[in-house]
């Protein structure tokens, strides 16, 4: 849309390193990934170098025919934006190594560039693989063939992109030429290839360490064993490597709490201050460390270009289930978060294994659950170790309810794929490997702290003004002498029959009832609940009010149950409306698997109850 | 096609999809090009082919439309 402003587009074929490029202009930090498909939106920012300049960055896309969603919003963003007289030039960024993916697109960005009389300029990225092993690049050789300017840059090193930033000062001197204006695609697509095998670099000497890998990594044996291990060194590491963290944001919270709340005079006030800030700010913040380090590793897989691997070897036992290899990504980031997992979806070009992904992804173990679990299982489960030490048993137990909601999801989505009829035409499954490469660290830390910010600015304040609430209800009308009798307490014995089944009273029926918000705020509810100071920040005297409770632990695994399957979470159920623009399948969602959530737990306290 | 074998395309059926067809063409899978096997993973998961500088997976279901001529 023509906003007065100054734009340059930013368009390419998917993992030709677009989005580094974009960051590397803009000083922003879009997620960038070693996998197609990252970009699913339109994105835009100020160029560094100028100022006056706004970049749009767009998904990258194969072709100007679209086939999936994902592609379908670039094409559709572009074709509008072309006839944006706002828009100066058009950046066309090519994967240098891998010419034939991206010339077709290329030349159908040129051709439309000219009819719509908007100057492009080609960026041959990764120019740098090409330099390491002495591979010629003609860059003047193939600007004359495309009719157009082509400039050989390194968005990872940066080479060329002071160059870059020198052409874009001066757009009017991009030459427009109509050289493919009338050209139809199918010449287009015989030109490219005649094109791609003229310039693109011989000899197979980029291939062979991706080959030599790939023989290791989707190897029958080894293939398999790696990626469970991987797996499993993911879910150890959320509790082992972020401990120190966590211990350390604990530590400060209550030195705060223990320096600032003497010295307030008014007992109600100090009473605020101490369970409801320090309470509300301790309930979200402690898990921040483990929301970093899960989005680490999971941002290592991806750039790494394993995710790609991982989502070949899993197409098979998905296909089982209704799913697509492809639905993998979306699925594993839906374990840091549904949001960015929904988005991620609509990188899957068959829309039914879309719609079936979007029902798997919030049966995945996201970040929001891992407080809620982390407390259960330090309540339940002994934090001794087996085989030398190798197996934690509280690991252990975290893997299990992880592999537990990725078992539940997967079970409904295969239920639901045989009993729907097929209204829509599916498609089959061709996925690009890219090749591997060591992971950009700065670039990863940048999209973990953005996830972790994510989290303490959208989940946070709903944590904290939920704990406040539950304060405020549970401290009066009689300033917090006797909870049962509070406001919080006449709520919870009227719904504390709906959980009885589960052996829960009615605290613990609030704290479902709050998480309903979001999952995680059922620890700051608790909490808060039963009046422990400083229980948010610290979850250890939370633990041990738990574990010197009646609670059996028949009601802890059916809690974990509960918090597996249960869709709680309001900013996923909108992002899922809007994605699959259906309210009807969220409302159906959301209802489904709360009956699925509660009649699961029923069934987990009940059988507990045998053995017990 | 076995790992470690190369072929020859020679046309697609008729009964792919245009879409795919167009978009494998898009990817390199050229008549007249070859396509070399890399990796044929046990268990039915996807082969990865390569053409050209550029690694592809493709489903049996899609590469079962794609008629070749082993010994390229």
């Amino acid at each position: 849309m023509p906003d007065g402003r100054r734009k340059t587009l930013l368009i390419g074929s998917p993992n030709s390193g677009k989005s580094l490029l974009f960051n590397r202009l803009t000083g922003m930090s879009h997620k960038v990934a070693n996998f197609p498909g990252i970009t699913v939106d339109v994105g835009m920012g100020a160029m560094q170098a100028l100022p006056d300049r706004q970049l749009v960055d767009f998904p990258g896309t194969y072709s100007l025919q679209a086939i999936s969603a994902e592609e379908q919003v670039a094409v559709v963003q572009f074709e509008r934006a072309l006839e944006d007289p706002d828009v100066e030039q058009v950046l066309c960024v090519i994967d240098a190594t891998r010419l034939e993916k991206s010339l077709y697109f290329t030349l159908q960005v040129i051709r439309d560039c000219q009819r719509s009389g908007k100057p492009v300029m080609v960026l041959a990225n990764m120019i740098d693989v090409l330099d390491r092993h002495d591979l010629p690049f003609d860059t003047v050789g193939l600007s004359d063939a495309l009719g157009v300017a082509v400039l050989a840059v390194s968005a990872r090193s940066g080479k060329g992109v002071a160059a870059l930033v020198e052409q874009l000062k001066t757009p009017d001197g991009i030459p427009v030429s109509a050289k493919f204006a009338g050209t139809p695609d199918e010449l287009l697509r015989g030109e490219a290839h005649q094109l791609a095998r003229r310039f693109g670099p011989k000899g197979d000497i980029l291939l062979k360490s991706q080959t030599r890998l790939d023989s290791f990594f989707l190897h029958s044996v080894t293939g398999g064993v790696s990626f469970f291990f991987i797996m499993y060194l993911l879910f150890q590491s959320i509790f082992t490597w972020s401990a120190p963290a966590m211990d350390a944001v604990e530590s400060l919270l209550g030195a705060l709490a223990g320096f600032v709340v003497p010295m307030i005079g008014n007992q109600v006030v100090a009473d605020f201050t101490s369970d409801a800030l320090f309470g509300g700010i301790g309930a979200f913040l402690v898990f921040v460390p483990q929301i970093f380090v899960l989005t680490f590793i999971i941002g290592l897989l991806e750039d790494s270009g394993y995710m790609a691997r991982a989502a070949l070897i899993c197409h098979k036992p998905l296909r089982v289930f209704g799913l697509t290899g492809k639905s993998f990504i979306p699925m594993l980031s839906g374990v840091a978060c549904a949001i960015p997992a929904i988005y991620a979806a609509r990188a899957i070009d068959s829309p039914r294994k879309r719609l079936l992904t979007y029902m798997a992804i919030p049966l995945m173990p996201c970040s929001a659950r891992l407080p809620v679990y982390t407390l259960l299982i330090a309540a339940f489960i002994p934090a001794g170790t087996a085989l030398g030490g190798l197996v934690g048993w509280q690991g252990l137990a975290m893997f299990c309810i992880y592999f537990f909601g990725m078992l539940v999801g997967l079970l409904v989505t295969g239920i639901v794929s045989r009993m729907s009829a097929d209204h829509y035409t599916d498609l089959p499954f061709v996925l690009e490997l890219p090749p591997y490469r060591v992971p950009g660290i700065v670039p990863i830390v940048r999209n973990s702290w953005n996830r972790s910010k994510h989290f303490i600015t959208k989940a946070g304040k709903i944590i904290f003004a939920v704990t406040l609430v539950i304060w405020v209800l549970g401290y009066f009308p009689n300033y917090g002498a006797n909870l049962g009798e509070s406001w919080l307490g006449t709520l919870g014995h009227w719904i504390e029959p709906v959980f009885e089944p589960i052996g829960l009273d009615w605290r613990y029926g609030v704290a479902i009832f709050t998480s309903f918000l979001a999952r995680e705020v059922f620890v700051g509810t608790l909490g808060t609940i039963f009046g422990i100071e400083g229980a948010d920040e610290n979850m250890v005297p939370l633990v041990q009010h738990i574990q010197a409770s009646d609670l059996a632990i028949g009601s802890g695994l059916a809690l974990l149950v509960f918090f597996a399957i249960a869709l709680q979470c309001v900013s996923t159920a909108a992002i899922l409306a809007k994605e699959s623009e259906s309210r009807s399948l969220t409302v159906k969602m959301l209802v489904g698997y709360f009956v699925l959530a509660y009649v699961a737990s029923i069934l987990v306290y009940q059988v507990a109850g045998l053995f017990s | 096609m076995k790992a470690g074998e190369a072929c020859e395309i020679l046309e697609y059926d008729g009964v792919l999809a245009e879409p795919y067809k167009v978009r494998l063409m898009e990817f390199g899978f050229h008549p007249g090009e070859t396509v070399i096997c890399l990796q044929a993973p046990s268990f039915g998961a996807p082969k990865v082919y390569r053409v050209s500088n550029t690694v592809f997976s493709l489903d049996d279901e899609v590469a079962s439309h794609v008629r070749v001529k082993s010994g390229a």
